[in-house]
Formats: C-alpha cells, structure tokens, sequence
C-alpha cells in the first residue's frame, strides 16, 4: 500500500474511510434486462468508488461491489430508469463518516 | 388505530440541518418530535465543507463557544488554474476572524450535525438513529390523500399529525411521496452535480504557515480553470485546524459526458502544483462524496402536502452560485417548516392548506428570494461552458505573457500578449457572454 498521498489507489482510499458492511443484505441490486440494452454504461465512470464493473461472465452486464458504496446515488440518477435498484444500507450500516 | 400504534406529533425523515432546525423547532413549541435518521448517528453520511451559520445563529446563539466548528473563513480565494500556470484572487477582512466571523465556517460536517442533534434533543425531541423510512403511511385517495405515518425497515409503522422530509440530496422517501401525494414537481427535472472529496490531515503548524493564517483563522479556496477541462464545477480547498478538505464537484452530466472517472479529475486536481504544495506531506484520512441537487429554482417541487413538509436538499434548496449556500437553507427551510407544523398543530389542521404558510414564508426570505434570483444559472452554466475553460485560460496566459520577462519592448510584449488574448476569443460573443455570466454573481 503506498503511503504517498499522490499515488493512493481507489483501494487505499476507500481502506481509510470507515464502513460498517453488512454482509447480509445487498442495498444495490442491477436489473440484467436494462443493463443489455444500455450502451451507455455510465455507472462504470461515473461511481467515486467503482462500484460497477463490467461482469467477468458476461462483458454485457456489471456487477456491483455494493461493499464500498459511499452511497452518494449518483449511480441511481445517471443510469437507465428502473437499471439500478438502489435502496438505502440498514440503519447503521454502510458508509460512515467521520470527517465528511 | 389501534392502542399498540406509537402516534407523535411529527416525525422527521432525515436528521441533517434541515431536519434537525424543524425538530428543534418543533420541540421548543411543545410538541412531541421523533427525527429519523438511517445513520448511526446524525451526519455519519453527511459531506460537505463550508457552513454559512446565520439560520443557526438564530436557532443556537450560543453555537459559537459550543458548536464543533473547525475554523472561521477569514479569507477567500478564487483562483483559476491552467496547466502548471495559474492566477488567483484572494480577500478577506480582520472582522472575518472575530466573531461572528462573517457566519462562514468550515466543519466536519458528521462532528457539526451530531452536536447539532445533542442540541436538538435537549430541547425535546427524539433522535431515533439507525432507523431506515421505507416510504410514508398513507390513508385516503385523490386530493384527500394524506401522509399519516412513516414505514420504517423492519419495525412497525410511526405515526405522527406532521410529516417533515428532510431525507437530503439523494431522497427517495420525498420523491415516492411527491408521487404518491400527487405534488407538482418543478418546472424543470432536477439533476445534481457530484462531489468528491478528501480529508488530509497535517499539523495545525503546517497548515498555518502554508495559508499563512493565525491560529484563529481559516480559509477557502475555489478553483476553476485545469484540470476540470469540459467539467461544469470547480475545486476546493478548505482549512480546518488540522486537516485540509481538498474535492471538487461538478455536474453529474458532465462527467458522464466526457467519460471521466470523479476519482481520477480529483487526483489530478490534487496533483495540480498549486494544490500540491497545499497538501504534501500529509496523510489521507477519508475519502467521500456526495450528490447536490444543482437545477436550482425551477426544480423545486411543491413543498408541501397533506401531513407533509418537503425542507433542504430533498426539496432542491441549493444555491448554485459562487455562494454555494446549502446548509444554510436547509436550515432556513427548515426552521420554517417547523414553524408552521406548529401552528397547524395548535390549530389541529395539517391539511395542505393549512400547511400552506410554510411556503409563503419561504417566499419571503432570502432562500427563495436568492434561489429566484441565480435560477439561470444551471442554464449559464450550460450554455457557457467556456466560462470554466477558454476564459480562464485566457486570463491565465494573459497575465503570464504580460509579466514574463524579456529584453523585447514592453510595449511589443503586451501587444503580442494582447493579441494572443483575443486570438480564438468570438468577439461579440465573448463581450454577450460575460454580460450573461454577471448573474453567476
């Protein structure tokens, strides 16, 4: 891990910010239907934490690392209606800031 | 309702500043409050930099001795950068560093709204953290429709006369109640700008000798110009006493449309000179980022409905003007929602019109007045997109060609520089630009 505040990759930063994960419940679910049709593919650029990457079994649809979602949304208004179903984290769960 | 049903006076969706100024409100008038807020405690998912505290100077005169606020913005900055060049603009007053300190301040903002709900509490109402609001309870069709209650994540329902959303930028609570309530929406759909940001922490020593401040002052920076070619935004600096806030945010869209990843435009704002030496040495602390909503005015739904108040950021209060102003109105709307729950509760009426006060009040103050006045700015911000490149980087290159040294005549120099300004710059539309740009200000 490089230390150097220049060079942090994505995984450094996300390591520095605090999370509570739940491992039980999924608060970003993609809908396959929408995701081949769109060719846009802005969740993909668009997320801070990159969140969606292109699925390695089927380059057509993405997957999302749900886990490190800082739960902006940003994702939920850029992409395809009905393409994201973006739900709110457990109370208590998820990002949390502590400097924000 | 049967007698098992927990029935408050109002509960509030969100415990931000919007939120929590209805709650405390509220509660100072005797009324029972519940505020809902999903994080572990308030402002655990909140970001944001700078606070205009004038609505809180009003709600808690005594923020200044007990509020966790970082430092006091006794200078500004709007500094434009190109490439490696760059040229800025820096003001700020002695009377910015004393109280009241011109109400600007940078916070933290989860440290800021956690005392703000203590506060809240100790005037009477309940924060109830960890608590996730699926959508609102409704009873009745057509236009007697009316929110009774909240639906919260596997719990049983609350119940309350009053309903305030306050569920901030990213609300989906407000916009299934705007549907389900059947609200006008705004003139224009709202869209958002995104921010990114880092938190870097230094010793206070350092940050003092590289802003050149006083233990008791502070300072922001705004940037526009490189590296945010073809981005709709701008980037930030702003001091606290021991860590720097450094992000930058712009239109959503805009991000989109150049195919730029946030993460890599904020790592080469970082990386920018001027803003490198700011911030090297120091260690990142956290990484964030939020949504604004950023149409402004004519993206304002209805702000009320029956049971219902819509304050803050889910209602799209947000000054997108150099001011920036937020919190503020959040605030601002807020503490007015909260002042007309009041009445309706004194009045046993919670019906839309008997809410309709709220929005009246609104209207005169200066959120809706400033929210009315910047609303072009979305477009001008479209329309414009030179203002954050081309016309930067002309000053920029105007200023260095005007000051690099030579043996040439200074008059051939600053023909040449001249020249080279106007080259690539539309006359006329330059000239009709800037008149549009005036009212960014």
């Amino acid at each position: 891990m490089s230390t150097n505040l220049f060079d942090l990759s994505l995984e450094d930063k996300l390591y520095r910010t605090r999370f509570e994960t739940d491992h039980d419940f999924r608060h970003i679910e993609v809908e396959d239907s929408v995701c081949r049709t769109c060719a846009e593919r802005t969740c993909l650029d668009i997320c801070p934490a990159e969140v969606y990457k292109p699925d390695p079994n089927d380059a057509r649809l993405v997957v999302a690392r749900y886990e490190n979602c800082l739960e902006c949304g940003t994702c939920r208004v850029m992409c395809e209606p009905e393409g994201i179903r973006w739900r709110f984290p457990n109370g208590g769960m998820g990002v949390k800031y502590r400097y924000g | 309702m049967s007698d098992e049903q927990v029935k408050l006076d109002a509960l509030v969706v969100g415990g931000g500043p919007a939120g929590l100024a209805a709650a405390l409100t509220m509660a100072r008038q005797g009324m029972e409050v519940g505020v809902l807020e999903r994080g572990d405690s308030c402002g655990s998912k909140n970001v944001s930099g700078l606070l205009y505290t004038t609505v809180l100077s009003d709600l808690l005169p005594d923020y200044l001795d007990s509020a966790p606020l970082e430092r006091p913005v006794s200078r500004r900055t709007l500094a434009f950068l190109d490439g490696e060049a760059h040229w800025s603009a820096t003001f700020g007053a002695e009377a910015w560093s004393a109280a009241p300190c011109n109400h600007t301040h940078v916070v933290h903002r989860p440290q800021f709204d956690r005392w703000f709900a203590e506060q809240t509490e100790e005037a009477g109402a309940s924060i109830l953290d960890s608590m996730v609001v699926e959508g609102l309870v409704y009873e009745g069709d057509g236009p007697g429709k009316r929110a009774v209650g909240v639906q919260v994540r596997d719990d049983e329902p609350l119940y309350a006369d009053a309903i305030v959303l306050a569920d901030g930028a990213n609300c989906l609570v407000t916009e299934s109640a705007i549907s389900e309530l059947g609200l006008a929406k705004g003139k224009k759909p709202q869209t958002w700008a995104l921010g990114v940001k880092q938190i870097v922490a230094l010793p206070r020593e350092k940050i003092e000798d590289r802003f050149n401040l006083d233990p008791h002052e502070g300072c922001a920076l705004d940037f526009f110009g490189s590296p945010f070619e073809g981005l709709v935004g701008g980037g930030f600096l702003y001091t606290g006493r021991e860590t720097v806030g450094v992000g930058f945010a712009a239109k959503a869209e805009s991000f989109a449309a150049r195919k730029l990843k946030p993460r890599e435009v904020l790592d080469a704002f970082c990386r920018h000179p001027v803003v490198r030496k700011y911030l090297q040495g120091g260690e990142l602390i956290e990484y964030s980022c939020h949504m604004i909503p950023e149409s402004g005015y004519l993206a304002i739904p209805e702000l009320i409905g029956n049971g219902v108040l819509i304050a803050g950021d889910a209602a799209g209060l947000v000054n997108m003007s150099l001011y920036h102003e937020g919190s503020n109105h959040a605030m601002a709307s807020g503490r007015a929602a909260g002042q007309t729950a009041a009445k309706a509760h004194a009045a046993g009426d919670f019906s839309k019109a008997a809410l309709q006060p709220y929005v009246s009040q609104l209207q005169d103050t200066f959120v809706m007045k400033d929210m009315a006045k910047y609303q072009e700015i979305p477009e001008i911000m479209d329309a414009l997109p030179e203002l954050f490149s081309l016309y930067p980087r002309k000053l920029c290159s105007l200023l260095i060609d005007f000051f690099t040294v030579s043996q040439q005549p200074k008059a051939d120099t600053q023909k040449a520089a001249i020249r080279k300004f106007f080259a690539g710059l539309p006359k006329l539309q330059g000239a009709h630009n800037l008149w549009k740009a005036r009212k960014l200000v």
